[in-house]
């Protein structure tokens, strides 16, 4: 048991709050972990790389090895890199880099640039912030409250099938497609025979999380034509397992869920903007009046939601 | 005997069901304001007990029923009256996925549609739903039943072990071990006469009734098959 959110707004504001604020509602679905995948005003050019190092004590080094394998890339930090600064064994980094030359090269060489620091997500707006604890601790910790962006994921995590740690966590980036992220509710049962396929066309993936494998296999379908509705709607079929999962990329944002109609999700729409969860209580924090509800309580359902389109309709 | 209101908010649920039971208690009717549509209200009441809710409820709401009648302004989440031995909940809008799950007796009516696995394992009572019931309504229930007014989605009373499915309007698929038979005269005036108390009497409906097939009942290897159709 997991629970998820989505949030879009019409113009760029306090996203991040509305997702503590969801998350915060469903803790106890799961507060192993907590995570946000949030989408601030887009870059024009280059990229934000949120990452995570294991070692706070060896983070010069890593920044040092992950510099040079940019400047070997043409590539180079906008400005000085950020971190947390909470004391913890592991730090959270935000760095803001030009464009690489050949994006797959560099992101193949800085994946491996140690075991102890990994590369969360990269976007020209899509930046992943998770750690351990429920909504309000993750949020205190790394300032999620005052993110400001116009959508964004949530998840709150009761880890099933893999370990707690705050590379486990969710969201998932849908590793090394640019603003494409996940969260997800639910097991994938054919999650070896899926992953075995997409490494051998030469996919990574830094967890043994299946959230991780469904973003890549959407992403994989998106990049050989089908729109991000067309491969949603193809998931329900080609996975297998009990799922509710929601993605998202700076244009769109949509759901899919399994045959067997397990997990649950609701979502309320006003003006132009929305509020998806698992739970309708969550939906509630930010809509507290009796809003009409769409309840997606049935099997095999999809949808999508035009963040440019709700732009426009307000 | 007065009304008394009982508002929720961001309280704890316990706290809320605990102010709940004491005006029952004292022989209050009691209004349930600003619900928020949280979980787990209403909980195991007795009874005799008169509850309303205005708005919408989460989760489990009115589970382990033991005589309340309880009323939903608008929609319930999941499980609404789980387990519930007797009374009544009286839903006005929609009901999310198992409402009447494991239900022992009493009876759910809801005005609006009902989610999937309506009745799901239910072992007594009745549940009417007067727009549709979802996909897998009926599931492995064993006994009660599930009366709906307006159609059935696929996989209509799937694994059915007893009890009785009956519906008005359309059936997208039925589940697997059901059978569709001709009510007799008598089967159909109960089911009629316990609508009609509740003002939805109609003589001219064309029910399917659902039952179980049976197959299921026993496992035989040469109908292995129909153990894998699920």
């Amino acid at each position: 048991m997991c629970g998820i959110a989505g949030r879009i707004l019409i113009k760029p504001a306090r996203v991040g709050s509305d997702l503590v604020d969801l998350m915060e509602a469903q803790r106890h679905r799961g507060a192993d972990s907590t995570g946000f995948a949030l989408y601030g005003p887009a870059l024009e050019s280059g990229f934000i790389v949120r990452a995570m190092a294991a070692d706070r004590r060896r983070l010069s080094d890593d920044l040092t090895a992950f510099l040079e394998i940019l400047r070997d890339n043409g590539s180079d930090f906008v400005s000085d890199p950020t971190h947390d600064d909470a004391g913890t064994d592991h730090v959270s980094v935000r760095m803001v880099i030009k464009e690489p030359t050949h994006f797959a090269e560099w992101s193949r060489q800085a994946d491996l640039i140690s075991e102890r620091f990994e590369i969360q997500s990269v976007g020209r707006s899509l930046e992943i912030v998770k750690d351990l604890g429920g909504a309000n601790e993750v949020a205190d910790k790394h300032g999620i409250r005052d993110f400001i962006g116009t959508h964004g994921l949530g998840h709150a995590r009761l880890a099933t099938e893999s370990s707690v740690s705050p590379t486990a966590s969710h969201p998932f980036w849908a590793r090394p497609f640019p603003d494409i992220a996940i969260v997800h509710n639910g097991q994938i049962t054919d999650y070896y025979t899926w992953r075995k396929r997409l490494e051998q066309s030469g996919y990574r993936f830094m967890t043994y999380n299946d959230s991780e494998l469904i973003a890549v296999w959407i992403s994989d379908q998106m990049s050989k034509g089908l729109s991000q509705a067309q491969a949603l709607q193809k998931s329900i079929s080609e996975i297998d397992g009990v799922f509710t999962f929601l993605i998202s990329n700076t244009e769109s944002m949509g759901f899919a869920k399994d045959r067997w109609a397990i997990k649950p999700l609701v979502a309320i729409e006003e003006n132009g903007e929305m509020a998806v969860a698992t739970e309708e209580q969550a939906v509630r924090m930010i809509y507290a009046g009796e809003n009409p509800v769409i309840n997606y309580d049935g099997p095999s359902m999809t949808n999508t939601w035009q963040i440019k389109s709700l732009r426009n309709a307000a | 005997m007065s009304a008394v209101i009982v508002t929720v908010g961001d309280r704890p649920i316990r706290e809320v069901n605990r102010e709940i039971r004491a005006a029952l208690a004292e022989g209050n009717a009691v209004t349930v304001r600003d619900t928020r549509s949280r979980h787990n209200l209403g909980i195991g009441l007795p009874e005799g007990a008169r509850l309303r809710f205005e708005g919408s409820v989460g989760y489990f709401c009115g589970g382990l029923n033991d005589g309340a009648h309880i009323e939903v302004e608008r929609n319930v989440g999941w499980s609404a009256g789980e387990a519930m031995a007797k009374g009544e909940i009286l839903i006005n809008g929609y009901a999310g996925m198992a409402v009447g799950a494991s239900m022992r007796g009493g009876l759910i009516h809801i005005r609006g549609d009902a989610g999937p696995r309506c009745g799901v394992a239910m072992k007594g009572g009745d549940i009417i739903v007067e727009g549709k019931i979802g996909y897998l309504s009926g599931f492995m229930a064993h006994a009660g039943r599930i009366i709906a007014l307006g159609g059935a989605a696929g996989a209509c009373a799937d694994s059915l072990w007893g009890g009785e499915v009956w519906v008005a309007g359309p059936i997208e698929s039925l589940g697997v071990d059901t059978k569709v038979i001709e009510p007799t005269a008598e089967d159909v005036a109960s089911v009629e006469a316990l609508l009609a108390e509740r003002g939805l009497g109609d003589n001219a409906r064309e029910w399917q009734k659902i039952v179980s097939a049976e197959r299921l009942w026993h496992f035989e290897s040469r109908d292995a098959g129909a153990w894998l159709m699920i």
